[in-house]
């Protein structure tokens, strides 16, 4: 017979989000009382730019594979050092990354990566030193972004990859 | 030349398994604690930890320390065990096959997930024969009775058992200080039951872990 597992009294929070958490704020006072005008544009910016965010995500992920595949050509020349098991290791956690900046992106909710990927992975960026790498890495895949995406569509991803960019290069 | 696609197995990118927000489910209305794969968390409450040290020290007295250690061992086979399936599942590939690295991220994550504290793995004692783990802010030494030694023989029986399947060695594990007493973290050490032996009455001793691991690594 297997024990279940055990939750301690300090047990986390069990919240899942599927929105702007500004939106979710209001909408939870919206049980009290009428909206405001100001809180109700909010909420219409937030709808306003959800086809965009879409088609942002839509663009992220159906490209990813020519952004990262351009970005691992140049990060093999830029740093021909390197093992290739340290260059595909860092590709593959930048690649896990992007997939999650495109989500908080979506969501509008950059706490999306800081909380469910950041503390994992930078553990993992730490135990392997791999700071120039992560460094050349992040530069290239902006560099890739801004040919690929437009001008507002990088601005949508814009917060979540300042996120990935203060966690991975601390130099 | 890297091949970027060939690092995907099912254009999938495993990450964070336990993280909090993902792995922990409730459902209100039938007051139940699930885990993502739908298996059944318990929760304790502190009056129940609470009650569980001061029942087991009315029946057991100074037994309880080995009751505690010997629970512990068991949960952890138990432990072990899920653990590896669900990282295994997960991953899709077995336990063996995982970087050292990764496989201690998600065991740090998945202890502070299931609110257990902070715990960290030192290996600097590898060649010696012993693995230090240190963790912090642990409920079960917040809510044990006060006394004069290290009180953390729940987790030290988890740590013996999980990290004895892991290496396939029985391993013991002492703690050798606790924030019961006023330290800033739990310290315990992992080895082999015949070296460890001398632990015990250092801690008896009050001898402070730091010291205690040079005495040990100085033979």
């Amino acid at each position: 017979m297997n024990l279940p597992w055990m939750i301690s009294p300090v047990c986390s929070k069990t919240n899942e989000r599927f929105m702007d958490p500004k939106v979710e704020a209001i909408l939870n006072e919206a049980e009290s009382r009428y909206l405001q005008a100001e809180e109700l544009k909010i909420i219409s910016k937030y709808v306003e730019s959800l086809p965009s965010r879409m088609e942002t995500y839509q663009q992220l992920r159906d490209k990813e594979l020519e952004i990262m595949q351009a970005v691992a050509s140049q990060l093999e020349a830029q740093l021909p050092k390197e093992k290739t098991i340290d260059l595909e290791r860092s590709l593959k956690n930048a690649m896990l990354m992007l997939r999650y900046c495109g989500m908080a992106m979506l969501l509008n909710d950059e706490s999306f990566v800081k909380e469910r990927l950041l503390g994992w992975l930078d553990g993992i960026v730490e135990t392997y030193n791999s700071s120039e790498i992560e460094k050349t890495l992040y530069r290239l895949t902006l560099q890739q972004l801004s040919q690929v995406m437009s001008k507002e569509q990088l601005g949508l991803l814009k917060p979540s990859l300042m996120i990935a960019k203060e966690t991975f290069i601390k130099s | 030349m890297i091949s970027v696609a060939d690092l995907l197995i099912d254009n999938r990118i495993p990450g964070n398994y336990f993280a909090s927000e993902v792995y922990v489910r409730s459902d209100l209305e039938l007051g139940l604690l699930e885990n993502r794969r739908g298996d059944r968390l318990i929760a304790m409450p502190e009056t129940l930890l609470q009650a569980i040290y001061s029942g087991l020290d009315k029946e057991t007295g100074q037994a309880s320390r080995l009751v505690l250690y010997n629970c512990g061992r068991w949960w952890g086979k138990n432990f072990y065990a899920r653990f590896c399936e669900e990282l295994s599942d997960y991953y899709k590939k077995p336990l063996a096959e995982m970087a050292m690295v990764e496989f201690v991220q998600c065991l740090q994550q998945c202890w502070k997930t299931h609110g257990w504290g902070k715990i960290d793995l030192d290996n600097s004692y590898h060649q010696q024969g012993f693995l230090v783990v240190k963790i912090e802010n642990s409920p079960f030494a917040a809510h044990s009775p006060k006394g004069d030694r290290p009180v953390c023989f729940l987790d030290a029986g988890v740590l013996s058992a999980f990290f004895s399947q892991l290496t396939g060695k029985e391993l013991e594990c002492i703690q050798t200080s606790c924030e019961s007493l006023g330290a800033e973290g739990n310290n315990f050490i992992l080895g082999l039951e015949e070296r460890l032996k001398p632990v015990s009455e250092m801690v008896g001793n009050k001898i402070e872990h730091a010291e205690i691991m040079q005495k040990l690594v100085n033979g």
